[in-house]
């Protein structure tokens, strides 16, 4: 039986970050199907399928409808989606008992179950709702700007999409049910999300289809349903993947001991309780950890980091030695793009070892996985610490906000460069591995440091409005959509001649418009980066220092 | 440093409409502990982060020590010791971790007074916050407070969550405290608390300051409840002459009266015309003097 009360609480808690999601998302189809109407799109068509497969877009459609649903929403879209979903599965059960308020609702006459359905239901109409809005923005769009969508399966699409975010909002449920930890629930469901993502597309390219189908993102998109409508058997695949979750919730949930309002056990933690390494231990983890405030929010975010860096890794180390599998004919085909088309996909010419490796590693999932390390930092650096109500406490020490901000941002800057050391170690172990000569260390070095000042940018962005309002969810949306406008700028206004030098002001320009993995390092753009972080910094200071520091959420 | 611990000029704070504290004119002195006395919602923690700068006053100023609350914000932190209402901390860190780093911060801290405090007050150091009871926590803020023997130790609710053992210790704590010569500013809702430790106290309701009144001032004002029992009858109106008299009862040899005026007068009635042979007075506590204020105070805005 479900809970009315928990239903619609949860729902209105969920919502708005949905609804931002979605329009976001719809805002981004308006503005690329705007952009491709303006422009011949009829080089794309002559492209190999599998070339298209890799950016989103079904070789089987037209025009620019087409093109901008296949990059829109089949790739960014669908991972949003998937990202507020998860989010929404590993807050409704391990969330609420992390925040200690699980024990507070079973104090009422309710079941542990039936608020697992009521929770999973809320998920379900949020979702719905989300891609409901993008139904309409998709069809709106369209008939706003007369772009022909006759042959195109909006609602089939969009139905797909709805599907393949629940599942793994449900899977972030199973595993949040199951073991009560908010972070793995979403730490691992994301990663499959996204491992899965670049396996569906990557390995049929390397004629290893068979194997991509062991990935669930396989049943969303490979049957292009923009195209061709709904594969039944793939719409069963994946809900029934979705009901296994579910009922993986459904019987996790009851069998444990819940957690109370809960402390996190790091690896640290763990080491300090061993009395082999306790004596060691208890210096990093205890007396160095809380030597000043940089110190300790660096030891915050080992979590994060390791997650972070962990897929930049494996991507780093992976990557480069798929570039062998690519067929031969695959590679001259790349060599003869069109500018338009290399634009978007980051400039570069994904026939070369180079090119690939910028497109595959440094041009989407390197951004992602900076950004959210840096942005989550620089939200939660000052209004993490007002909304844990312990703002109050540690300004009754002799310290003055602007210090506060400075010694924040160290450990921002800190956890960015290990970041950069973590993708350029990779990514030489990869080019090693994959015995890909053409790349040199001087490049991937040079990449490496260009996406730490890159991501050091939306760190600040996330900051300046955290220093500014306290409130770590609207500094956490404004990083977002800064990061979505300016990927845009960057990926779709090259299409346009007179958009085309308004794409320059995108920080994606400067990180990766000089090519850095092929040309070396681009003081030019490392300068934009780096002062437009530090101009970010500075402002911040004045914002936090005329306000009322809040005390709590309210 | 100035013998005036805290002292606030017209401190007023509004949240947009809502005046959250209006026109707060205070003096606490160097010595003394000062109780800050309101129901939940009067103001009172609105005051205390308007004088700590970790709000801004709409009007007024305050100044701690001497050193203005907005321009010497970082100075003042060197010498008060604060503890928040409801105060949260970092749940991954232990109690002993939240103090090296709290020690860190401000520098100066004794080890050996962190011991001792924490001995004092029973406190278990090597847990983590997270897995603290609230009252475990609290005594971690309270050793936090008191750590870095500051001259100022302002405190809100402190001893929410403290058993009555600790809450004993504590009053000796502020006790030695003011009698070092340095201040603590207590804010409470609950009276018992104020009354065994302040000196003076502060009344405070919808962000007014009702009044500042010495506790013992407040008790002598008080209204007494005083029952006289006699040799033979007595008469009510004779009582009922004196000034300060209310509610006589008298039931033969026994009168039952309300009385706040001088005692002196109402012994003189008693013993001059009649033999007196019992006299019980009960002291009002606080509690019926903060609810009298109230009332007063209900009716004068109605």
């Amino acid at each position: 039986m479900m809970l009315a009360n928990v239903f619609t609480k949860t729902t209105r808690d969920r919502l708005p970050a949905g609804v931002v999601g979605a329009v976001t998302v719809a805002a981004l189809l308006f503005f690329s199907m705007w952009v491709y109407e303006g422009i011949d799109t009829s080089f794309y068509y002559d492209l190999p399928a599998g070339v298209l497969e890799l950016v989103g877009i079904n070789p089987e459609g037209s025009g620019a409808g087409g093109i901008a649903f296949g990059a829109i929403y089949n790739l960014i879209g669908a991972l949003v989606l998937g990202g507020l979903a998860i989010s929404f599965g590993a807050s409704a059960i391990a969330g609420e008992e992390q925040d200690g308020t699980f024990g507070l609702l079973l104090g009422n006459p309710v079941g542990r179950r039936q608020v697992l359905i009521s929770k999973a239901c809320s998920v379900i109409l949020v979702v719905g709702v989300m891609t409901l809005l993008m139904w309409g923005a998709g069809v709106g769009s369209a008939a706003v700007l007369d772009v022909p969508t006759d042959d195109l399966f909006i609602g089939s699409m969009t139905f797909a999409l709805f599907l393949n975010s629940l599942f793994y909002g449900f899977l972030a449920l199973a595993i949040g049910s199951s073991t009560g930890n908010r972070g793995a629930a979403s730490g691992a469901s994301a990663g499959l999300m996204v491992v899965g993502y670049l396996a569906a597309t990557l390995l049929p390219l390397a004629d290893l289809e068979w194997l991509a189908k062991f990935f669930p993102w396989y049943y969303y998109n490979s049957s292009a349903p923009i195209n061709n409508g709904l594969d039944w058997s793939h719409v069963a695949v994946l809900g029934g993947l979705s009901i296994v979750a579910f009922t993986v919730a459904f019987v996790g949930i009851a069998r444990r001991d819940l957690k109370d309002k809960g402390t996190n056990v790091t690896i640290l933690d763990r080491l300090r309780a061993n009395p082999l390494t306790s004596k060691v231990m208890e210096r990093v983890a205890g007396s160095a950890r809380v030597s000043r405030i940089s110190v300790k929010t660096f030891s915050d975010y080992q979590g994060l980091f390791t997650i972070t860096a962990a897929i930049m890794f494996y991507m780093g180390v992976l990557i480069p030695p798929l570039y062998n599998f690519i067929p031969e004919d695959f590679i001259n085909i790349f060599a003869t793009f069109p500018d338009a088309l290399v634009a978007m996909i980051g400039g570069v010419d994904m026939g070369t070892p180079t090119g690939f490796l910028t497109g595959e590693v440094f041009s989407l999932v390197g951004p992602i996985a900076i950004i959210v390390l840096a942005a989550t930092m620089g939200s939660r650096s000052l209004a993490g610490e007002e909304e844990n109500r312990t703002m109050d406490l540690l300004m009754s020490n002799p310290i003055s906000r602007s210090k506060l901000v400075v010694e924040k941002v160290q450990a921002m800057i800190a956890w960015a460069f290990l970041f950069g050391v973590a993708t350029f170690s990779a990514t030489w172990i990869g080019v090693r591995i994959g015995g890909l000569e053409e790349v040199g260390v001087q490049g991937i070095a040079s990449i490496s440091l260009l996406l730490t000042l890159f991501g050091l940018v939306y760190g600040g962005i996330a900051l300046i409005a955290s220093a500014a309002t306290g409130k770590r969810g609207v500094a956490t949306m404004v990083a977002t959509g800064v990061a979505l406008a300016t990927w845009f700028m960057f990926s779709f206004f090259p299409l346009s001649e007179t958009l085309e030098p308004i794409a320059r002001l995108s920080p994606f320009h400067w990180y990766l418009g000089s090519d850095p993995l092929l040309n070396g390092f681009d003081w030019r753009g490392a300068a934009l980066l780096a002062g437009t972080f530090v101009i970010l910094v500075i402002a911040s200071i004045p914002l936090f220092q005329r306000r009322d520091l809040r005390l709590g959420k309210s | 440093m100035s013998d005036l611990a805290i002292r606030t000029e017209g401190l007023t704070k509004n949240y947009g409409e809502v005046e959250a504290l209006t026109d707060l004119n205070l003096e606490v002195k160097m010595g003394e502990v000062f109780g800050f006395l309101g129901p939940n919602g009067a103001g009172k923690t609105t005051a205390i982060r308007t004088m700590l700068d970790l709000i801004r006053p709409t009007a007024g100023r305050a100044t701690i020590a001497g050193l203005d609350s907005h321009a010497d914000s970082v100075e003042i932190r060197r010498h008060i010791g604060y503890l928040p209402s409801d105060v949260s901390m970092y749940t991954n860190l232990t109690g002993r971790d939240m103090i090296t780093y709290f020690s860190n911060l401000r520098g100066g801290v004794d080890a050996g007074l962190v011991d001792e405090l924490s001995e004092r007050l029973q406190a278990d150091l090597s847990k983590k916050i997270g897995d603290y009871s609230s009252g475990n926590r609290q005594k971690i803020g309270l050793i936090l407070a008191f750590m870095s023997k500051p001259a100022v130790i302002i405190m809100d609710e402190p001893s929410s969550g403290l058993d009555p053992l600790v809450q004993r210790e504590f009053q000796t704590m502020m006790r030695e405290v003011a009698a070092e010569g340095r201040c603590v500013f207590l804010s409470s809702h609950t009276l018992s608390e104020v009354q065994r430790a302040a000196d003076r106290v502060g009344i405070i309701r919808n962000g007014h300051l009702v009044d500042v009144e010495f506790v013992d001032d407040l008790r002598s004002k008080a209204v007494r409840r005083v029952e006289l029992q006699f040799t033979g009858p007595v008469d009510a109106a004779a009582f009922a002459a004196v000034p300060g008299v209310r509610d006589v009862d008298v039931a033969s040899h026994h009168a039952v009266m309300s009385f706040d005026g001088n005692m002196d007068a109402l012994l003189g009635v008693a013993t001059d015309r009649y033999t007196l042979v019992d006299i019980n007075t009960q002291e009002a506590d606080l509690e019926e003097i903060f609810l009298q204020y109230y009332r007063t105070d209900e009716k004068s805005t109605a």
